[in-house]
């Protein structure tokens, strides 16, 4: 009997081991999870598209609250996109302009324009909220919106670029996608002209590229993972 | 003439401000027009009416869908332009710094509308639109322009039904759960709108309609609609963060009228009834049948206390002297016969059985007949003894069986009844205690122990009061001391107890068991001066018939004893109400009882008890008023009938 044990008890610890080893090598190094400490675990690529996508719309949700009370200071006219001195300095980031083009177009390119978008707007409007917070015309309601708005987008693109890499790491988009490393090179050399554009123009602006973010990641959600929600 | 798009004619839900009576005209122009969705504002007409004459200008332009889009003009008060192409509409798509001007791709000149396809429609992009005349000539101010986006209205939702879901329980109000599709036209499932729908509600034929909150979920409750009321339920939608709402899809009615709910009343009254009947009929059953049986199944009586061989009448108030002759063995013959006739045939009562010792054994019952003996004496077998005296319940060949309620019938002759417990804390400091009776009983201590001691009553053996026995002491052997109505039997519990029995001069004893017969009662009295309690030997008494006037009183005043014959004694006792020992002369023949009334307390929290009237005046008693107990009844004394004892 005791020869037959131990025999019987290390073919248990083997089984064991299996098991343990096989979910850990299912789950997988996470890059979402590097970060972290080994106890986190990995969200479905469904679940971060959700928190995503609820992200952007909360961001256009304050950039249209934002450009509403501007207009309450500038004259209210209807009119107002003809008084758009300067396009918008992404307009030179090429955006599919329908449904039909942004179903068109590659998962990955269209999570490079996410990411493009994301990042051109990190600098106008942290300067935004600079020159609200100074302005005695804003009360600190607004000031504070434009703060959020501006930390809404630093994180926004955090999120898309785990989503992206879950997307990579699921195989569902290619690994050639440099534009992840180094997302400033996506931007043209005059970047710098939103500094010239009023304040009133950059939420002009700003508004209308957050409802684009918020519109493509809807799109690549239902695209990929049309489960609940689309 | 001014043309105005208002309110289509399939929605009766517009609060906008078109109100005016130009509408009316407007409603039969329109009248083609019913896919037009409402339109609210009139944001045109409001930049036109600055300038005097209203000229050609563009009404509104729509998406449904994100997809297409379409644009409607008017000519304003221009009417020679209305005729169909007399204005043309040129849009600007700035999508590129060099853009042109272009004609609208698709007309409709019947409704003056512009309509912009799929492949012209561009979102994100701005747009301008001039509307323009044969000759080039600009009709606008400014160019109207817009983003496609910001000019998305949806279509309302449609498949609008609803379910009941509950009803509250008091059957006034009621939960709907509505649920509808989202519209067709919109892409929803692609992710290319994202639409929140408002369901608003009203009673029919009333315009409050109230607003339910916005959700992007195609399913909403409504609650608290009441029951029997009718009402009016449609719902319309928007893009997420944009302001423009679609139209309002028709309207669902909805009612639930009363349900007969006389389910959850039904019952109710079903058992109200029969519970009514029910006791009736107990009633009758009781009151009319009289069956014993029943009435002691339905009406069990109340156990009231019975004493073998006593009839419960008796101990009731007032008749405490049929119950004191009863007890005391007068009429016939005892209660022994008198128990088992009066409780044959009531099973139920129980009676605790007490072992009865053979009546022959005269000296045997004088130890073991009556309770307190037994509990003095150590453990005997007393098992063959046969409980003739109770003769009616089961006999118990207990030992510790409680014995008071059995009431042995040879004890019969004996007249002492102590039914009253002296409190007698006795203080035979000297052991003169003349307590010649009691000195049987171990209780005389010496006056180290202020305890609270009786002084055995008289000699009676057979003084059978086996009613109450006062438990006077406890003896370290472990064995009891009683009060003295039990007098003889303990002497055998303890040794030391006779010797103190001894000292306080036996010879009494003898006497006073002669006098067994008579009524005798000790009673003992505190003396105010201190000297506490006296008792009072009823030797003399004996002998000689009852100078107290009280004819089968149990009590007996104790007068407290002459002090200068025990100085001492009185000395102590100063120090402490306990019951002072009678001296040896006055020999106690007659036992004394255990118990004693207590009167009142005086001021030095001496108990004050009854002494009946004594031919010679106590020897010091100055100021203490002695009650006569006049008419005392013996046994009992129930405390309404302690207003009847004259001071």
């Amino acid at each position: 009997m005791p020869g037959s044990i131990r025999p019987v008890s290390v073919v248990w610890v083997v089984l064991v081991c299996l098991l343990f080893c096989s979910r850990l090598l299912s789950v997988g190094a996470a890059p979402i999870c590097t970060n972290a400490q080994a106890g986190c675990h990995a969200l479905s690529l469904a679940n971060l598209f959700d928190r995503v996508i609820q992200h952007s719309a909360r961001m256009h949700g304050i950039s249209n609250d934002l450009h509403s009370e501007f207009e309450q200071y500038f004259l209210p006219s209807k009119n107002q996109i003809g008084r758009v001195s300067r396009n918008c300095h992404t307009s030179t980031i090429f955006t599919p302009n329908g449904k039909e083009n942004a179903q068109r177009m590659a998962r990955q390119e269209l999570t490079e324009v996410i990411l493009k978008l994301l990042v051109a707007w990190r600098d106008p409007l942290w300067h935004f909220h600079q020159s609200i917070a100074h302005h005695h015309d804003f009360n600190n309601f607004s000031a504070n919106k434009a703060l959020e708005m501006s930390d809404m987008v630093h994180e926004l693109r955090k999120g898309v670029e785990k989503v992206a890499e879950k997307m990579q790491m699921m195989g569902i988009i290619s690994n050639s996608v440099s534009s992840l490393a180094s997302p400033e090179a996506l931007l043209p050399s005059d970047s710098a002209e939103w500094r010239l554009m009023k304040d009133y123009d950059l939420l002009y602006c700003f508004r209308r590229d957050s409802n684009k973010v918020q519109n493509y990641l809807k799109i690549l959600k239902c695209r990929i993972v049309p489960e609940h929600g689309c | 003439m001014a043309v105005f798009s208002s309110s289509s004619s399939s929605s009766s839900s517009s609060s906008s401000s078109s109100s005016s009576t130009s509408n009316l005209l407007l409603l039969l122009l329109v009248s083609s027009l019913d896919w037009l969705s409402t339109r609210g504002s009139v944001f045109v007409m409001d930049h036109m009416t600055s300038s005097a004459p209203v000229g050609p200008h563009f009404t509104e332009c729509i998406s449904r869908e994100q997809e297409t889009f379409r644009c409607w003009w008017s000519p304003g008060g221009f009417h020679n332009l209305s005729s169909p192409g007399a204005l043309r509409v040129f849009y600007l798509k700035k999508d590129s710094p060099n853009s042109e001007w272009k004609e609208c791709p698709e007309y409709s000149h019947l409704k003056r509308e512009c309509f912009f396809d799929v492949n012209h429609t561009s979102v994100w992009i701005p747009y301008c639109m001039q509307l323009r005349g044969q000759n080039n000539v600009t009709y606008l101010d400014e160019d109207y322009c817009f983003t496609v986006e910001n000019i998305v209205r949806p279509d309302p939702p449609v498949s609008l039904n609803w379910t009941l879901l509950n009803i509250s329980p008091s059957g006034l109000s009621y939960d709907v759960m509505v649920n509808w599709e989202p519209p067709p036209s919109a892409d929803v499932g692609a992710g290319w709108m994202r639409i929140e729908y408002e369901i608003q509600y009203t009673e029919r034929n009333t315009t409050n309609w109230e607003a339910l909150e916005m959700q992007p979920h195609t399913q909403q409750t409504i609650y608290g609609l009441q029951i029997g009321k009718e009402y009016e339920v449609h719902i319309r939608c928007r893009m997420q963060a944009f302001v423009k709402f679609g139209e309002f899809s028709d309207s669902v009615f909805i009612q639930v009228t009363e349900i007969p709910s006389q389910d959850s009343n039904f019952p109710f009254k079903l058992a109200l009834i029969f519970g009514v009947l029910g006791i009736l009929i107990l009633i009758l059953l009781i009151g009319i049948s009289q069956q014993p049986r029943l009435m002691m199944i339905l009406l069990p009586p109340v156990p009231a206390p019975k004493i073998k061989g006593i009839d419960p009448e008796l101990l009731k108030k007032g008749k405490l002297d049929e119950l004191n002759f009863i007890l005391s063995g007068g009429g016939m013959g005892g209660l022994s016969t008198y128990a088992p006739d009066f409780y044959q045939d009531e099973p139920w009562v129980e009676f605790i059985e007490v072992d009865a010792e053979d009546a022959d054994a005269a000296e045997k019952e004088e130890n073991q007949g009556s309770d307190t003996q037994r509990l003095l004496d150590p453990p005997q077998p007393v098992s063959h003894h046969m409980n003739t005296g109770c003769a009616n319940a089961v006999s118990f060949p207990d030992d510790d069986s409680g014995r008071a309620s059995c009431y042995d019938p040879d004890l019969h002759d004996q007249d002492t009844l102590m039914l009253m417990a002296t409190l007698l804390p006795g203080q035979p400091e000297d052991g003169e205690d003349s307590f010649d009776v009691v000195e049987r009983a171990p209780v005389i201590e010496r006056s180290e122990r202020p305890l609270v001691q009786t002084q055995t009553g008289g000699p009676q053996t057979w003084l059978n009061t086996d009613f109450y026995a006062q438990v006077s002491n406890v003896m370290p052997s472990g064995g009891v001391v009683l009060s003295p109505g039990q007098q003889l039997r303990f002497q055998e519990s303890t040794s030391a107890a006779e010797d103190e029995a001894q000292k306080k001069g036996k010879g009494s004893e003898d006497s006073e068991e002669k006098t067994q017969k008579e009524l005798q009662f000790q009673l003992l009295v505190v003396d105010p001066e201190g000297s506490g309690y006296t008792t009072e030997s009823n030797a003399r008494q004996i002998s000689t018939p009852p100078s107290t006037p009280m004819p089968g009183s149990g009590y007996q005043t104790i007068h407290p004893q002459p002090v200068e014959t025990k100085p001492a004694a009185t000395a102590e006792n100063n120090q402490s109400p306990y019951i002072l020992p009678d001296s040896p002369q006055s020999q106690f023949f007659a036992p004394v009882a255990d118990y004693t009334v207590v009167q009142e307390v005086d001021s030095q929290h001496s108990l004050l008890l009854n002494p009946p009237p004594r031919q010679s005046p106590p020897p010091c008693l100055p100021h203490h008023p002695t009650k006569a107990l006049a008419a005392m009844p013996v046994g009992y004394v129930t405390p309404d009938l302690l207003g009847n004892l004259s001071p």
